[in-house]
């Protein structure tokens, strides 16, 4: 057996800033992991506030539907003419009073902090991390997170077919991720959406990554229509 | 459903936390001190006399249980069909995706369709795994479809779409009585 000796995987880059020093600057660490990281730059996650509700419908419909099948008899037939609180329930939880009470403690304080968790993920404002570059010598570079969207941006707009782009940095400070808008002309050719897509790949990317230092900066771009010329007259502000 | 989702998400989480502390606060309070009033914030001693008094049978129960389904139903639903549905494109490398609004979609198709000459009227629906064209216009319906139904196919296969969206193409042709009588109303 060598598994010792020789390493499975290769050792991914760290996600931390690097400084495109060229060599491995070109090439992502991980293509698998950038796509992911991609992804999930698209929009907003809200995948727990989604398995949450789903979980309390569950919970909701699976007592509701026990309750009519208790009532029509199908737990037996003396079953729905016992009280709710059954006397021989009460006795149970008097007899083992301290575990009952521990444990609607432990349940309560479960439900208190999940609530809250949920809560406040829910309703704070998705982060905008700055971009961190190590300049060496224990001193850092901040890019502030809305100069490095609009260098993405400001790229993006200049493709032909593109009318504007908007860009904002999503994603924690230590693994940051470009959300990026892109309108296109409504009378593009047929193949200029592919075009705007390679051009951004092969031009606007790499520029921007390594004026950044990221040279694995997940980009997600999201294509949208711009409005006819008819709605394109002089703005009033 | 993505706006529900929003509103209604921190409302239940709110609720849920405000049962747990409630609960904490009761067991507490009535373990430190028992037999102390009908309960601290909640009168739990009245909910626990009526509980032990009204039977399975009795008709609120089942209400209770039918409201309870029905919520249920209504959390589930929002739950799980409040997700994105977002049209992927082809991106050219891994660090980068593209993804567009099935409106676009259905913007791109209906303005080509739009643009062929016997075409009068076209709608649209589009979603990330179909694309459905009801076309209008002046000539045969089956020369129309295959018209349409061909520039619909030319735009869906120029666009970098990870995955063909299915194609559908309906058309009806104008009746010249019908046309003429919906112009002279204008």
């Amino acid at each position: 057996m060598t598994a010792d000796t020789t390493p499975t995987t290769p050792v991914p880059l760290t996600g931390g800033p690097q400084p495109s020093d060229g060599g491995s600057a070109s090439a992502p660490a991980d293509p698998r992991r950038a796509a992911r990281a991609a992804r999930r730059a698209q929009y907003r996650s809200a995948g727990g506030a989604r398995w949450g509700l789903t979980l309390l419908g569950v919970v909701l419909l699976a007592g509701g539907v026990l309750t009519v099948l208790l009532v029509n008899g199908v737990f037996g037939q003396n079953r729905p003419h016992r009280p709710l609180l059954d006397p021989m329930i009460s006795e149970f939880l008097v007899a083992h009073g301290t575990v009952a009470r521990v444990s609607a403690i432990v349940a309560g304080t479960l439900l208190l902090v999940l609530g809250l968790l949920w809560a406040v993920r829910g309703l704070r404002p998705e982060p905008r991390p700055d971009l961190v570059l190590d300049a060496g010598s224990g001193s850092e570079i901040r890019i502030d997170s809305a100069a490095a969207a609009d260098a993405l941006a400001e790229g993006a707009s200049a493709l032909p077919g593109v009318t504007r782009a908007r860009a904002r940095m999503v994603g924690r400070a230590s693994a940051p991720a470009v959300r990026a808008t892109v309108w296109v002309e409504e009378d593009l050719a047929d193949t200029g959406v592919a075009e705007i897509c390679r051009r951004l790949d092969s031009e606007v990317l790499p520029e921007v990554r390594d004026s950044l230092g990221y040279p694995d900066l997940p980009v997600a771009v999201r294509l949208e229509l711009d409005s006819g010329p008819r709605d394109r007259g002089p703005r009033v502000s | 459903m993505r706006v529900l989702l929003r509103v209604l998400a921190p409302l239940v989480s709110l609720a849920v936390a405000g049962i747990g502390a409630l609960l904490v606060i009761e067991v507490v309070a009535a373990w430190v001190s028992p037999g102390s009033g009908s309960g601290l914030l909640v009168p739990w001693r009245d909910w626990r006399s009526t509980a032990e008094n009204i039977l399975w049978t009795a008709q609120p129960v089942l209400w209770v249980a039918v409201a309870a389904i029905v919520a249920g139903v209504l959390l589930l639903v929002i739950g799980l069909l409040a997700r994105r549905h977002d049209v992927a494109l082809d991106s050219p490398s891994a660090g980068l995706t593209v993804a567009t609004a099935p409106r676009v979609l259905a913007r791109l198709v209906g303005s080509r369709v739009r643009a062929l000459d016997p075409i009068t009227a076209a709608s649209v629906t589009a979603s990330s795994g179909s694309v459905v064209v009801r076309a209008r216009g002046r000539g045969e319906a089956g020369a129309l479809r295959e018209e349409a139904r061909a520039a619909a196919a030319g735009v869906l296969d120029a666009l970098p779409l990870t995955r063909r969206p299915r194609l559908t193409v309906r058309a009806t042709a104008e009746v010249p009585g019908s046309s003429r009588s919906s112009q002279g109303v204008h």
